[in-house]
């Protein structure tokens, strides 16, 4: 065990390497592409043995990481924007094949018009794709996560997405520590599937009637649903051998007595906690969720977290056109039926700043909300 | 010596049983390539009737695992499978790609030309039908020109692009052009094919009757003629050295066309620059 200052690039890229993929497959991007560099030194140095695919394509980079999990070994990706749009046939496909690939997402904003800064749409637009998501609010974590995400992927047999923020996270120094191989091997085993294989020959996706079709769409949710408890298993398992306790699906802090929480996901969250102290230490009693699994969705989680509280402030780096916030629109799904005033707030899209001072105005504007008029306010026009 | 066919394996590891039209000329191109593969062999097939045909649900003809890809990535998904059994150690399996014309040169050119630059150790297959069948049958840019489509029902008015030219710019192992009127020749250019140490690209004509208009007892046929005119010829590139592996008796142009219901708008004027063509370029990949 080694503390040392990483971005989020490098964490998620010593995550890779703790995790000893054997299979590195990425297209560039921007502000993604240090992630995959840092890997690359790793191999280049002798310091991981395995095999990159140096693809022509954000497309061809999940193909190929999805053609080596088919052939049974840890395969890993990174991506963001752009590049995730362009593989979005893939990234449907690969749930639906129910393989464990895992992909680090450096989230930033979607053209038009044109952007390379950072917020959560891109992952967003993935969210009915199967794929499970975490968020991660620190480097520390972008790092925890890749190695639990490896492990969730690997038991429920679904791909998994580490999302963390352009900039914010992806080029950032924080002070991470770098658990130990020898444990970490121990933790995350590797139990080698070989879909594709000569010595078991079948038959890959072969086209499926109307009477297997929608079966083997039961069978995915099904995974997606059993996924909630892995997530928060696995989450526990890894807070025992390593001392760092993530939650599983979400975290709740200072809300014992909350009358006001803040919900949020992301780099929002790590800000969020020195709001809160502040306002506790001014005697307000307000608490925090982070939403640290987005997919599977943690309904009943959120329920549990927020059934004592009066008003509950959602803050989204995201728009749903005609829709509103991604995560607004969740939690007001997932409190249906409880008598509790949710007020739902789209900021920072673009790279706009969301720093302790906007999350405090959001704050405050809410209390004084009523009742909102439209399904997500704009936040920091 | 030359192979024959006393040296093939009886077994089919492709063939029985499919779902193909009688007279599929993709079927065909899939039993032939099979016999040089052998079952340690694993194939990825994206979008095209050759991914449907060798199965559904729950029942396959293939003998050895195949994989129906999305349209645009075979290529990028076998790279990623041989990167897997790089990793792992495994040496002794044959990783092919095989897409139409559709899955090779149009819609799944990027993912092949990225493949064959990395120059991976890979076979990639395009069997060439010459229109976009497994949709009913529209133009592609493999399909030759005056074609009739079922979305250019007055011909088609450009040239066919030339895929073994651009696959041998590539500097790739090995590259070859096949027919499945010519199995023997065909098999042998498999059989190279799998013990480069890169990539391969081997070009199959697998005439479709429905698409070409023709009876589908007359697949091999065409597939033929097509050859003996001198409109298909087959040859490979290996290290740079271009050999022709057949010497066409040059039949004219017009017994290969003229038969042919998608070329029934052909004028004389037309027929006489395709011979011209022949004549003055055979052989030059033009």
């Amino acid at each position: 065990m080694s503390t040392t200052l990483l971005t989020g690039s490098e964490a998620a890229a010593y995550g890779a390497k703790l995790a000893r993929i054997e299979v590195l497959a990425y297209y560039p991007i921007t502000p993604a592409f240090p992630a995959m560099e840092r890997v690359s030194k790793f191999i280049d140095d002798g310091d991981l043995k395995t095999r990159f695919v140096r693809v022509e394509s954000d497309h061809s980079a999940l193909a190929a990481a999805l053609g080596a999990s088919l052939a049974g070994s840890r395969t890993f990706t990174v991506t963001n924007s752009q590049g995730l749009l362009y593989m979005t046939e893939v990234v449907y496909h690969t749930a639906g094949l129910r393989q464990p690939v895992v992909m680090a997402v450096a989230n930033r904003a979607l053209s038009a018009p044109h952007s390379r800064f950072p917020e959560q749409g891109d992952a967003i637009s993935q969210g009915a794709s199967g794929w499970i998501q975490l968020f991660c609010e620190n480097n520390q974590e972008v790092l925890d996560n890749m190695l639990q995400a490896f492990k969730i992927a690997e038991t429920v047999r679904l791909p998994v997405m580490v999302n963390y923020e352009g900039y914010i996270q992806s080029h950032t120094l924080e002070e991470v520590e770098i658990p130990n191989q020898e444990k970490i091997d121990q933790f995350l085993p590797l139990n080698r599937v070989r879909t594709l294989d000569v010595d078991n020959p079948q038959g890959v996706n072969t086209v499926a009637s109307p009477e297997f079709y929608m079966d083997y769409k039961f069978r995915q949710n099904e995974a997606m649903e059993q996924a909630l408890t892995v997530i928060c298993s696995v989450a526990s398992d890894y807070a025992k051998e390593f001392g760092r306790d993530w939650s599983g699906l979400i975290e709740t802090y200072q809300m014992e007595d909350a009358e006001h929480a803040f919900v949020a996901m992301g780099s929002m969250i790590s800000d969020a906690r020195i709001v809160v102290d502040e306002l506790r230490e001014k005697g307000q009693k307000i608490g925090l969720v982070k939403v640290r699994t987005w997919r599977p969705f943690p309904a009943e989680a959120l329920r549990e977290a927020l059934k004592n509280v009066q008003l509950v402030t959602v803050c989204d780096k995201n728009i749903v056109y005609g829709l509103g916030g991604a995560l607004g629109t969740e939690v007001k799904s997932a409190l249906y039926g409880q008598t509790v005033r949710i007020n739902s707030y789209v900021l920072g899209l673009g790279g706009r700043d969301v720093t302790t001072e906007e999350i405090k105005q959001v704050l405050e504007l809410s209390e004084k909300t009523e009742k909102q008029t439209t399904a997500s306010e704009w936040f920091g026009l | 010596m030359a192979l024959s066919i006393a040296d093939l394996p009886k077994e089919d590891l492709f063939g029985p049983g499919h779902a193909g039209c009688g007279g599929c000329g993709a079927a065909v191109a899939g039993r032939q390539a099979m016999k040089a593969l052998g079952s340690r062999t694993i194939v990825t097939i994206p979008a095209s009737c050759m991914a449907t045909l060798g199965g559904s649900n729950l029942k396959t003809t293939w003998q050895s695992p195949f994989y129906h890809t999305l349209f645009e990535m075979a290529p990028a998904v076998s790279s990623g499978i041989r990167a897997a059994l790089e990793a792992q150690g495994i040496e002794d399996v044959n990783v092919v790609s095989w897409a139409g014309d559709a899955g090779t040169a149009d819609i799944g050119f990027q993912s092949l030309t990225g493949a064959a630059e990395r120059n991976e150790h890979m076979i990639h297959v395009c069997y060439d039908n010459e229109m976009y069948m497994n949709t009913g049958g529209q133009t592609g840019s493999q399909t030759p020109m005056y074609a009739i489509t079922s979305n250019m029902t007055k011909g088609k008015t450009i040239k066919k692009k030339n895929m073994l030219a651009i696959m041998e710019a590539h500097g790739i192992d090995y590259v070859a052009s096949a027919s499945i009127a010519y199995p023997l020749d065909l098999i042998a250019k498999f059989k190279k094919a799998i013990e480069k140490p890169g990539f391969s690209y081997i070009h199959i004509l697998a005439p479709c009757h429905r698409g070409w208009q023709i009876p589908p007892e007359k697949t091999i046929e065409f597939a033929r003629l097509a050859v003996e005119s001198g409109l298909f010829e087959l040859y490979e590139v290996e290290d740079g050295n271009r050999t022709r592996n057949y010497e066409p008796p040059f039949i004219p142009v017009e017994n290969y066309l003229l038969p042919q219901g998608r070329f029934k708008n052909l004028t004389q004027e037309a027929i006489q620059g395709i011979q011209t063509s022949v004549n003055k370029h055979y052989g030059r990949g033009e």
